[in-house]
């Protein structure tokens, strides 16, 4: 039984706020009503007074929607959870007054959590028993599933904070369920139990040459670095990666891959990327993006009459495919983009996109078009993932919410 | 100092760097005690005023990253596939990717910009018109 019920279509601009028992802050969005009754909530939420009662709004009453973001480090989580974040609107900043050094960020709708937050072992933890934090062994999976549960299941956690400066577990924070949850890290994806919590899962698959590429641009400059240091780190890795971390992408619903340029040939610069969005046939509330004809195999090269582009061009395609045993849809953009026409072209030929209005993939392109990818594939299928994500968020709470009718009635 | 009497600068992992110029001004800035009331719901605890942790400055990472690499590359230098040696270099990409999200967060924002969005009503964050 839950203490109260929100029914009517909820978008996330919508200012419906969590209540504590102590301090309770209400501000609807004026079409929404509110049922709440003194229920048996309050002691599931600690509070013994009599007298106190909960509001609860869209966040804790009706469960936090739960996105798995999965990446090894380096691979762009952090530019892609700026995007994300960006598209269910407001600013995702770190926590007010707590640790400076917590890796959580907080905006009006989500809270993104990153997973290195449950190492069991720190830094010297894992030098001394030899093994990297993408191995299972340096991660507490069962405290991961209880927590991520727990918020899921509208219930405050104190989440540990692992301290990537001094490779310490610093004392916990306080995660309130939010209306999104966004776990990010080496493996959201990775535990069976966790697995099943997520309502999306994305995994960002960097070729090894693009990888090898961005990390140069990262460290280069960086005092101590140097082509082989960057080169043994990747090597390194690498057999844990391909062991606990590439085989999370098989059960990811939207895989964003990237890879080098086939517009020039033998490009290994890494500048020119084609990034592959793959997205899952058949999961709830997502119906893939689509190019001109929803199932047919295109190939695209907006770059004619219509259009100029400068070289290399821009090429896209489309088309279904099986991604490991899994029905999957492929939209493919190689090149990038150099004049803003070029975005709202692109734009306008993609189907399915669940904007809300005409352009809104070109304006939050350019919105952060100072973050790494904007004039690229990562960049556009970064936003797109996010809005198709706020279209879910939204399905599954107007979904709910009609069940909740339902059972009233 | 009289001025910050009570005000205990409760996290150890305030870093102000004296050798940069704008931190020690950031520094002078958070020295000064408040002479308005704090918001509700703001930083003061009872009589002590907490002053916000600093985030722990890049080139302290840095010198973090330097020291990791040549670890790796002894640990490594008797075996290359021991799990010592692969633990170590993995602490270079952790330590290499701390290092620039820490730049990332500095150049995102400057100090007193960030102190004054917390802080609106204290007085090194009024601004006046002639």
């Amino acid at each position: 039984m839950a203490a109260c019920t929100v029914y009517s279509t909820q978008s996330l601009s919508t200012n419906c706020s969590i209540s504590t028992p102590s301090k309770t802050q209400l501000s609807f969005h004026q079409k929404q009503v509110v049922f709440y009754t003194t229920s048996r909530r309050n002691s599931k939420r600690g509070s013994n007074s009599g007298r106190s009662y909960v509001i609860t709004c869209a966040a804790s009453d009706q469960q936090t929607v739960v996105i798995g973001l999965a990446a090894d480090s380096g691979c762009g989580k952090s530019t892609f959870m700026r995007r994300l974040t960006s598209v269910f609107g407001g600013a995702a900043e770190p926590p007010k007054g707590g640790n400076p050094d917590s890796n959580t960020l907080i905006s009006d709708t989500t809270t993104v959590i990153c997973l290195d937050d449950y190492h069991s072992l720190d830094r010297t933890g894992r030098k001394e028993k030899g093994v990297t934090a993408l191995d299972p062994r340096a991660n507490d999976f069962d405290l991961m599933y209880e927590q991520v549960k727990a918020i899921k299941d509208g219930i405050a956690v104190q989440k540990p904070i692992y301290n990537h400066v001094t490779g310490l577990l610093d004392p916990p924070e306080l995660i309130k369920p939010p209306k999104i949850l966004v776990i990010e890290g080496l493996h959201p994806m990775f535990d069976s139990r966790v697995r099943d919590l997520l309502d999306f899962s994305i995994y960002l698959d960097i070729s090894n040459e693009v990888k090898f590429a961005w990390k140069i641009q990262r460290d280069m400059a960086e005092r101590g670095h140097s082509l082989e240091s960057i080169k043994a780190s990747i090597e390194a890795r690498k057999p844990d990666f391909e062991a606990y971390i590439d085989p999370q992408k098989q059960y990811a619903d939207a895989v964003i891959e990237v890879l080098p340029t086939q517009l020039i040939p033998d490009d290994n610069e890494g500048k020119i990327l084609r990034v592959r969005l793959i997205q899952k046939e058949g999961v709830n509330f997502f119906s893939p993006v689509y190019l001109f004809d929803e199932g047919s195999t295109i190939s695209w090269i907006p770059c004619g009459r219509k259009l100029t582009c400068s070289y290399p061009g821009i090429k896209f395609s489309y088309g279904p495919d099986t991604y490991y045993g899994n029905e999957v849809s492929v939209v493919e953009m190689d090149g990038q983009f150099d004049r803003l026409d070029e975005l709202i072209y692109v734009e306008s030929h993609l189907s399915n996109l669940s904007t809300k209005f005409y352009g809104e993939v070109t304006q939050q392109m350019l919105k952060h078009a100072d973050f790494p990818g904007s004039n690229n594939g990562t960049g556009l299928f970064q936003t797109i993932v996010g809005l198709k994500i706020r279209d879910l968020y939204e399905q599954i709470v107007a979904t709910r919410a009609e069940t909740a009718v339902a059972a009233k009635a | 100092m009289a001025t910050i009497t009570g005000v205990s600068l409760s996290s150890p992992r305030v870093l102000f760097n004296a050798s940069g110029s704008l931190k020690n001004a950031h520094a002078i800035k958070f020295a000064l005690p408040p002479r308005q009331p704090m918001r509700p719901g703001g930083v003061q605890m009872g009589r002590v005023l907490r002053i916000q942790p600093v985030r722990a400055a890049p080139d302290k990472i840095s010198e973090k990253v330097v020291e990791s690499i040549k670890q790796a590359q002894e640990t490594c230098a008797d075996d290359p596939t021991s799990g010592e040696c692969v633990a170590a270099w993995d602490e270079v990409e952790e330590l290499s990717a701390a290092a620039s999200h820490a730049k990332q967060k500095e150049k995102d924002s400057d100090p007193l910009e960030t102190y004054c969005k917390d802080n609106p009503e204290t007085r090194e964050c009024k601004t006046f018109d002639e």
